[in-house]
C-alpha cells in the first residue's frame, strides 16, 4: 500500500488511538489550568463539547460525558458556597450581610458566615470554573477514548497487571449475571428475611463461582502460553532493579526539594526529572523481558498525530502568553467585565480541529451488542459457513 | 507423538496414586477417545499431556511423559502451548478476553507470533470453524456450542500438533454438542491433528476413533482398538449396551452398523409387547394416574418485556408421574418451571396446587407446595459443610432435626458431613440440593436440567431416585435435553417450542416416532422400544420360557 | 518462577513442597525496597500541602508543584507494579487478581448513590489478609483501575485513589498473622475503621487546595490552603475542612460500611478465600521422579 493510500484509509471510520485523545484532552486541560478568564474557559468547554459530540461513539463510556458536565456544575457551585460560608469578607463590594457565627477557640482563624463580598464570590467562581473546565476536558477523554483499546496499548512492563485488568473487565458482566441468578434462587429455599444470612446466601455462592472460575481461567492461561516470554537474565534484572531504586531515591529527594523552598534548587526540579527518567528507564528495561506480540496493534497514523499535536499546541500557545497576563487572569480588585484577547482565544480555538481531522468513530463498540452485526454477510448466508466466510471475509481483508 | 512411560501420579495428601503405571503410545494423527467414570482420573491423565499435572496442580509424577520428544518434566506447561492445545469443560471460564477475535489471537500473542501471521491465522481459523460472522461478538453472548468452538479455535491458532479436549460437551445441550463434535470430526479428517478427547457422548466420536483408552477405578489404564475396548468399559452408550446384551460380534458402534445387524432381533421382537419404560420391568405397568391433579396450570403466560417466553400453557401434573419437558434452549422450559413454582414472573393464567396459588403465598409456603431445583443447583448452597447445609435445610422447612440428612442418605449414601459442598461431585451436589428441597415435603417437584454434567452411571442412579420419588406419590417434572434419560425415567413427555407445547403424551408416543428425539434403541429396533432394559427383559423372559 | 526441578532434591513421594496462601504475589527484598521508596514518595505527594515551605524567590514553584505531582504519582505506581510483577506473576494469582478486581469494581457502584456507603474496601481488606501484602497492593491498584475504566472515571484523581487503596490492601496483608478466630475479625474491623478515615483524610489532603482554591490573589478564605504557611496552621485549616466536608459524612459512612460488612460476612468470605487459596496452592511446585524400576513394556 502506498503512503498516499494509507493516509487515505486512515480516515475511514475507525476508533482513533485512545492515547491521541488523551494527549489532546490533557493539552486542553493544561491550557485551562493557565487561565481564570471565564470567557476563555467557556470557549474551552464549548470546543471540547463540540469535539465530543462530533466524534464520540454510541458506547456506554461515551454517555458518561454528561456526568462530567454535571460534576463541573457541582464544583463551581461548591466553590462559591464555600466562599459564602467560610468567610468571603475580603473586598469592598459587600453583597450580603450575614450574621457571623462565633466559633470556639480551637477553631481560631476560621470564620463562619459574616459579610460576603462580590470579589470573594467572583474569585471562587473563576477558580471553580477553571477546575470544572479541567474536569470536563478529562471527561471528554473518557468519552472519546475506548478504554479497552487503552488497555491493549499498555506498556509491556505492565503486561501481567494489564492482563489482570483485562480479565476483570471480561469477568465483570458475568458477575452481574451470577448475582441475579443466585438472588433468584434464594427464594427457592424460602429466604425472604434480610440480614446476616441473606447477605451471606448471595455473596458466598457468587464468590465461590468467581473463584472456581479463576482457577479454571488460570489453567487455561497456563496451557495457552501465558507468561511464556518470561524471565530475564540475572544481570539484566540487576540493572533494572538498580535503575528503579536509584530513580525512586531521586524522586523522593526531588519531591522534598520541591516542597521545601529553602533547599538548593538543584535538588528540586532537576533532581525530580532525573529521578523520574531513571525510574522510567528501569520500567522500560523491565518490559524488555516480555516478548509477546500484539494482534492488530493500534498504530499512530496521520489523524492521531494531528490530534495530539493540536492538544500540545493549544497548551503551549496558551501557556506561552507572556507579558500582560490580565487577559488570562482577570483582576479581582476592580470589578469589571473581563476582557478577551485575540491571542489566547485563537489558541484555544485550534483545539476544535480534531472534530474534522479525525476519522468518524466505527460502529458502536462491537463487543457489546447482542445481535450480530448487520453489515458484512447477509443473514441468510450464515447458514452456509463456507460461502459466507469467503464472501464477507475477503473484502474486509482487502480493505484494511 | 505422545508417550507415557510407566507414569504414576500422587496428589498432595493422598496415599493412593490417582493413576498407576500408565504406559501409552499415541501416534501422529490419531483420534484417541478416553472413557471412564467421573472422578476416575481422566482429567489427570489429560493434564499430564502438557504438564499441567503436576506443574499447575501440584502433586508428584513418577515416570516420563514426552510430547513430540519433549519431556514435560523439563518445562512448564506454557512452553507446551505450541505443542498441545487444551480445551476444558466450561469454555466461558477459560476465556481471557471478551471478543471472539481477541480470544483467537490471545495464544498467538503469548507466543510472540508476528502480527501479519496472526491476522492471517485468525481469518483462517474463523473460516475453518465457520464463525466469520461472529468475529466481533462478545463471547458471553454466544451460545454454548459457539463458545466451545471458539475455545477450540483459540488453541488451533497456535497450530498445535496435538489437541486435548476434556469433556468438551458435558455442559452443552445436544444440539450444541453435535455442533462441537462435528467440528472435531472435521478437524481430524481435514487437518490430521492428533486429538485426545474425553467424551461421554462417545457414539459421535467412536466412528473416527483409532484408539480407546479406558481409565478404570483404581487408576489402572487400558488401551486398545474401539470395538475390543468397548466390550467391557464401565461406561457405555446404549448402542454398545444393547450390543453387549444381545451378544453382537463385532460390536456395532454406530446406529447405522447396529441397524445392519439388528434384522433378526427386530423380527424376533416384532410380535412382542415392550414392558413399561420405567421402573422394574417385571412389575405391572404403572398405576393409572390418580384422578386428583397435584398441580393444575391454565393459560400460563410469562413475558420479559416484549419477549414472550411462555405463551398460554395448560398443564396438569398427576401424583406418581414423572413428566419430561423437552425442547431447545430458549423454548420456555425454565420460565414455565419458575412460573409453576411461583418464584418466577407470571403475567397471566392460573396455577393451583392443593387449592392454592403458589405465587400468592410467601416463598416459604410456596416451597412446601412446589419444590424447584434450578439449573445451577449450587446457587442454593452457601454454607461451609454438608452438615451445616442440612441443618439449615431443616430449619428453613421447620422439619425435625436430621430429616434433611436422612433424605440425603437415602438419595446418595456415604456423603461425609464435614465436606465442603463445593467439593462434592456433580451428582452428590445435586442430591444435596434435592434433599434440601425435599425437606419441605413438597407434593410437586420440578427439576431444571438436572442431568447436565452427569455421566451415564450417575444418570442411571439419578433416574432411579426420581422414579422412587414419584412412586412415593409426588408429581415430578424434569426439564432436560437428554433423550436417553427421558426414555428411561419418564411416564409422559412434552415438547415445547416458542413458549408453546407442541406435542404431549406418553413417553413412547412423543419420543419413539420423532427423528429428533428418538433414543438410540428406538432408532435401531423401531419406535416402541426405548431402552435396553425393555429389550433385555423380553429376552430374559424368553430364555426362562425355554428353560421351563 | 520456573520449577526448580534439579535432580539433586529427590522429593519424598507424598510430601511435595506446598505453597502458602499469603504469598500469592511474592515480594522479594528488592521489591520491598522499591515498594518502600515509592510509598515514601507517594506519601509526600499526598501530604504536599502540609509540607510546602516556600522560599520567597520561588513562590511560583510552590504553585506549580501540584501539577507536577499529578504527573509523578502515575510513574511511581507503574514502577512499583512493574517491579512486583517483574519476576513474572503466577497465572493463578493473576486470575485471582482479575476476578477479585471485578468483584471490587462491581461492589463499588453499589454504594455510589447512597451517601457514605462505600463497599470497595472490605473485600480488599479481606483479600489482602488472605493473599498477602504484595497481592493486596496490586489488588488495590487493579480494582480501582478496572472500576475507573468501567465507569469512565479516569483522571488525575485515579492514581491517588489507586495508591491509597493499594496501601490499604498491603496493610491488611501486613497485619499480624497469628491472630485467628474472633480476634482476627475484631482486628480486621478495627483496621477497616482506621483505614476508612485514613483514606478520606488522604484523599482530602491532596485535593484540598484544588477544592478551596489556592492561588487566586485577593482572597484569604479561612479554610483555604495557604502555600508556605507553617505546618500547624495549614493542618488546622485542613482539619476543619476535612471535618466539615467529609469526616462526619463520607468517612463515617465508609467506616460503618466496613464494620458491618466485615462483621456480617467477613468470616464466611475469609473461609471462602482461604479455601480458594488452598486449592490454588500458590507457589506450589509439582515434582517429578524417575520411573519406578519396572520394565516399561507392558500395555
Amino acid at each position: 500500500m502506498s503512503r498516499r493510500a494509507r493516509s487515505r484509509t486512515s480516515f475511514l471510520p475507525r476508533d482513533l488511538h485512545p492515547a491521541a485523545w488523551w494527549v489532546w484532552a490533557l493539552g486542553m486541560a493544561t491550557a485551562a489550568s493557565r487561565t481564570t478568564n471565564p470567557w476563555l474557559l467557556g470557549v474551552v468547554i464549548a470546543v471540547v463539547c463540540y469535539v465530543v459530540v462530533a466524534r464520540r461513539s454510541d458506547s456506554p463510556w461515551a454517555r458518561s460525558f454528561r456526568l462530567y458536565l454535571y460534576l463541573g456544575l457541582i464544583i463551581v457551585g461548591m466553590r462559591c458556597l464555600f466562599r459564602v460560608v467560610f468567610g468571603g469578607g475580603e473586598g469592598s463590594t459587600i453583597l450580603l450581610h450575614l450574621p457571623q457565627i462565633p466559633l470556639p477557640a480551637w477553631a481560631a482563624g476560621i470564620r463562619l458566615l459574616g459579610d460576603v463580598s462580590a470579589e470573594s464570590v467572583l474569585g471562587g467562581f473563576y477558580d471553580g470554573l477553571r477546575l470544572a473546565t479541567m474536569v470536563i476536558c478529562l471527561g471528554a477523554a473518557n468519552a472519546l477514548a475506548n478504554p479497552k483499546r487503552l488497555l491493549r496499548s499498555m506498556p509491556s512492563a505492565l503486561y501481567e497487571v494489564g492482563t489482570a485488568v483485562i480479565v476483570a473487565l471480561s469477568v465483570f458482566p458475568q458477575l452481574a449475571e451470577s448475582v441475579q441468578r443466585v438472588h433468584r434462587a434464594r427464594r427457592l429455599r424460602g429466604h425472604v428475611a434480610t440480614g446476616r444470612r441473606a447477605l451471606r446466601s448471595v455473596i458466598i455462592p457468587v464468590l465461590e463461582d468467581a473463584l472456581d472460575r479463576s482457577l479454571q481461567l488460570a489453567s487455561s492461561m497456563d496451557s495457552r502460553g501465558y507468561g511464556r516470554a518470561g524471565t530475564a537474565s540475572p544481570r539484566s534484572r540487576a540493572t533494572t532493579g538498580t535503575f528503579m531504586v536509584l530513580g525512586l531515591v531521586g524522586v523522593c529527594v526531588g519531591i522534598y526539594g520541591t516542597l521545601d523552598g529553602t533547599t538548593p534548587r538543584i535538588l528540586a526540579g532537576p533532581m525530580l526529572l532525573v529521578g523520574v527518567l531513571l525510574a522510567l528507564c528501569g520500567f522500560v528495561l523491565a518490559g524488555r523481558r516480555v516478548e509477546r506480540s500484539r494482534y492488530r496493534p493500534d498504530r499512530w497514523h496521520l489523524p492521531e498525530i494531528l490530534t495530539a499535536t493540536t492538544g500540545v499546541a493549544v497548551a503551549a500557545m496558551v501557556g506561552g502568553v507572556t507579558g500582560d497576563t490580565t487577559a488570562l487572569d482577570p483582576s479581582l480588585t476592580d470589578l469589571s467585565l473581563p476582557l478577551l484577547a485575540w491571542g489566547p482565544l485563537l489558541a484555544v480555538l485550534v483545539g476544535i480541529l480534531p472534530a474534522w481531522l479525525t476519522p468518524p468513530p466505527a460502529s458502536p463498540f462491537v463487543g457489546l451488542e447482542d445481535e450480530p452485526e448487520p453489515s458484512g454477510g447477509a443473514p441468510e448466508s450464515s447458514g452456509i459457513p463456507e460461502s459466507s466466510g469467503t464472501a464477507s471475509g475477503d473484502p474486509i481483508g482487502a480493505r484494511r | 507423538m505422545i508417550r507415557l512411560e510407566d507414569v504414576s501420579i500422587w496428589y498432595h495428601e493422598q496415599a493412593l496414586p490417582t493413576l498407576e503405571h500408565v504406559d501409552l503410545t499415541i501416534g501422529e494423527g490419531e483420534l484417541v477417545l478416553l472413557v471412564g467414570r467421573t472422578g476416575a482420573g481422566k482429567s489427570t491423565l489429560l493434564g499430564t499431556l502438557n504438564g499441567l499435572v503436576p506443574h499447575f496442580t501440584g502433586g508428584h509424577l513418577q515416570g516420563r511423559v514426552t510430547v513430540a520428544g519433549v519431556s514435560t518434566a523439563s518445562r512448564p506447561p506454557r512452553e507446551f502451548a505450541h505443542l498441545v492445545g487444551m480445551v476444558g469443560q466450561d469454555p466461558l471460564a477459560g476465556f481471557v478476553t471478551d471478543t471472539v477475535e481477541e480470544e483467537l489471537a490471545y495464544g498467538m500473542e503469548q507466543l510472540g507470533v508476528r502480527p501479519d501471521v496472526m491476522r492471517r491465522r485468525v481469518e483462517e481459523t474463523l473460516d475453518l470453524l465457520g464463525m466469520s460472522e461472529l468475529r466481533r461478538r462478545a463471547l458471553r453472548t454466544l451460545s454454548g456450542g459457539q463458545q466451545q468452538r471458539v475455545a477450540i479455535g483459540s488453541v488451533l491458532t497456535m497450530h498445535p500438533p496435538v489437541l486435548v479436549l476434556d469433556e468438551p460437551t458435558s455442559a452443552l445441550d445436544p444440539t450444541a454438542a453435535e455442533e462441537v463434535l462435528a467440528t472435531l470430526a472435521r478437524l481430524v479428517q481435514d487437518l490430521g491433528t492428533t486429538v485426545v478427547v474425553a467424551e461421554h457422548r462417545m457414539e459421535r466420536v467412536i466412528p473416527f476413533a483409532d484408539l480407546v483408552i479406558s481409565v478404570d477405578d483404581g487408576g489402572r489404564v487400558r488401551a486398545g482398538d474401539p470395538a475390543t475396548m468397548l466390550r467391557d468399559t464401565p461406561i457405555a452408550p446404549p448402542i454398545v449396551e444393547l450390543g453387549r446384551a444381545v451378544g453382537w460380534d463385532p460390536l456395532p458402534l454406530s446406529v447405522r452398523d447396529a441397524r445392519r445387524v439388528a434384522g433378526p432381533l427386530r423380527e424376533r421382537l416384532a410380535t412382542r409387547v415392550p414392558g413399561p419404560v420405567t421402573g422394574d420391568p417385571m412389575s405391572p405397568p404403572t398405576t393409572p394416574a390418580s384422578p386428583v391433579a397435584a398441580l393444575t396450570a391454565e393459560g400460563v403466560v410469562v413475558r420479559y418485556g416484549p419477549k414472550v417466553a411462555v405463551r398460554g400453557v395448560d398443564l396438569v401434573l398427576r401424583p406418581g408421574h414423572v413428566l419430561a419437558m423437552m425442547g431447545r434452549n430458549g423454548s420456555g422450559k425454565s420460565s414455565l418451571l419458575w412460573a409453576l413454582q411461583g418464584s418466577g414472573p407470571r403475567q397471566g393464567g392460573r396455577v393451583t396446587v392443593q387449592g392454592q396459588d403458589p405465587k400468592a403465598l410467601s416463598s416459604k409456603a410456596a416451597r412446601a407446595l412446589v419444590g424447584l431445583v434450578p439449573q445451577t443447583a449450587s446457587d442454593l448452597l452457601y454454607l461451609e459443610t454438608v452438615a451445616a447445609e442440612c441443618e439449615s435445610g431443616d430449619a428453613e422447612s421447620g422439619a425435625a432435626p436430621g430429616s434433611c440428612r436422612d433424605l440425603l442418605d437415602s438419595l446418595a449414601p456415604d456423603i461425609d458431613s464435614g465436606q465442603h459442598p463445593r467439593d462434592l461431585s456433580e451428582g452428590q451436589r445435586l442430591a444435596l440440593v434435592l434433599a434440601v428441597q425435599l425437606t419441605a415435603a413438597p407434593a410437586v417437584l420440578l427439576l431444571d436440567e438436572p442431568t447436565r454434567g452427569l455421566d451415564y452411571t450417575a444418570k442411571r442412579v439419578f433416574g432411579r431416585v426420581l422414579r422412587r420419588l414419584a412412586d412415593e406419590g409426588r408429581a415430578v417434572v424434569v426439564a432436560t435435553h437428554d433423550v436417553e434419560f427421558v426414555a428411561g425415567v419418564a411416564d409422559e413427555a412434552l415438547v415445547m417450542a416458542e413458549g408453546e407445547i407442541v406435542s404431549q403424551g406418553s413417553t413412547r408416543d412423543v419420543l419413539g416416532g420423532s427423528p429428533a428425539f428418538a433414543p438410540q434403541v428406538a432408532k435401531i429396533l423401531g419406535e416402541q422400544w426405548l431402552t435396553v432394559t425393555q429389550v433385555t427383559a423380553v429376552l430374559e423372559a424368553d430364555r426362562q420360557e425355554v428353560v421351563s | 518462577m520456573s520449577a526448580p526441578t534439579s535432580a539433586g532434591d529427590t522429593p519424598t513421594r507424598r510430601s511435595p513442597s506446598w505453597g502458602r496462601g499469603d504469598q500469592a504475589v511474592r515480594v522479594g527484598r528488592r521489591s520491598a525496597l522499591v515498594l518502600g521508596l515509592a510509598s515514601v514518595a507517594g506519601l509526600l505527594l499526598f501530604c504536599w500541602p502540609l509540607f510546602v515551605r516556600v522560599a520567597p524567590s520561588s513562590l511560583q514553584h510552590g504553585v506549580d508543584a501540584p501539577f507536577v505531582f499529578l504527573a509523578i504519582l502515575p510513574v511511581l505506581i507503574v514502577v512499583v507494579l512493574a517491579e512486583l510483577s517483574e519476576g513474572g506473576m503466577d497465572s493463578k494469582a493473576l486470575a485471582m487478581l482479575g476476578v477479585l478486581s471485578a468483584i471490587n469494581a462491581a461492589l463499588r457502584p453499589l454504594g455510589a448513590g447512597t451517601a457514605g456507603i462505600e463497599t470497595v474496601f472490605f473485600v480488599l481488606v479481606l483479600a489482602g489478609r488472605v493473599f498477602g501484602a504484595g497481592f493486596g497492593f496490586v489488588l488495590g491498584c487493579t480494582s480501582l483501575f478496572a472500576s475507573a475504566l468501567l465507569t469512565a472515571g479516569v483522571g488525575p484523581w485515579l492514581p491517588f485513589q489507586m495508591m491509597a487503596s493499594a496501601w490499604i490492601g498491603m496493610g491488611a496483608g501486613l497485619l499480624p498473622r497469628r491472630v485467628t478466630g474472633k480476634a482476627e475479625i475484631a482486628m480486621l474491623v478495627g483496621y477497616g475503621i482506621v483505614v476508612a478515615y485514613l483514606f478520606g483524610f488522604l484523599m482530602n489532603l491532596w485535593f484540598w487546595p484544588f477544592v478551596t482554591g489556592m492561588d487566586v490573589p485577593y482572597h484569604q478564605g479561612s479554610l483555604s490552603y495557604v502555600a508556605g504557611a507553617p505546618l500547624l496552621e495549614n493542618l488546622q485549616r485542613f482539619a476543619v475542612f476535612t471535618l466539615l466536608t467529609s469526616t462526619a459524612g463520607w468517612d463515617t459512612g465508609r467506616a460503618i460500611t466496613n464494620t458491618v460488612a466485615i462483621l456480617l460476612v467477613g468470616p464466611a468470605i475469609l473461609a471462602t478465600l482461604r479455601r480458594a487459596s488452598r486449592r490454588a496452592s500458590y507457589g506450589v511446585v509439582g515434582t517429578h521422579g524417575p520411573a519406578l524400576d519396572r520394565a516399561s513394556d507392558a500395555t
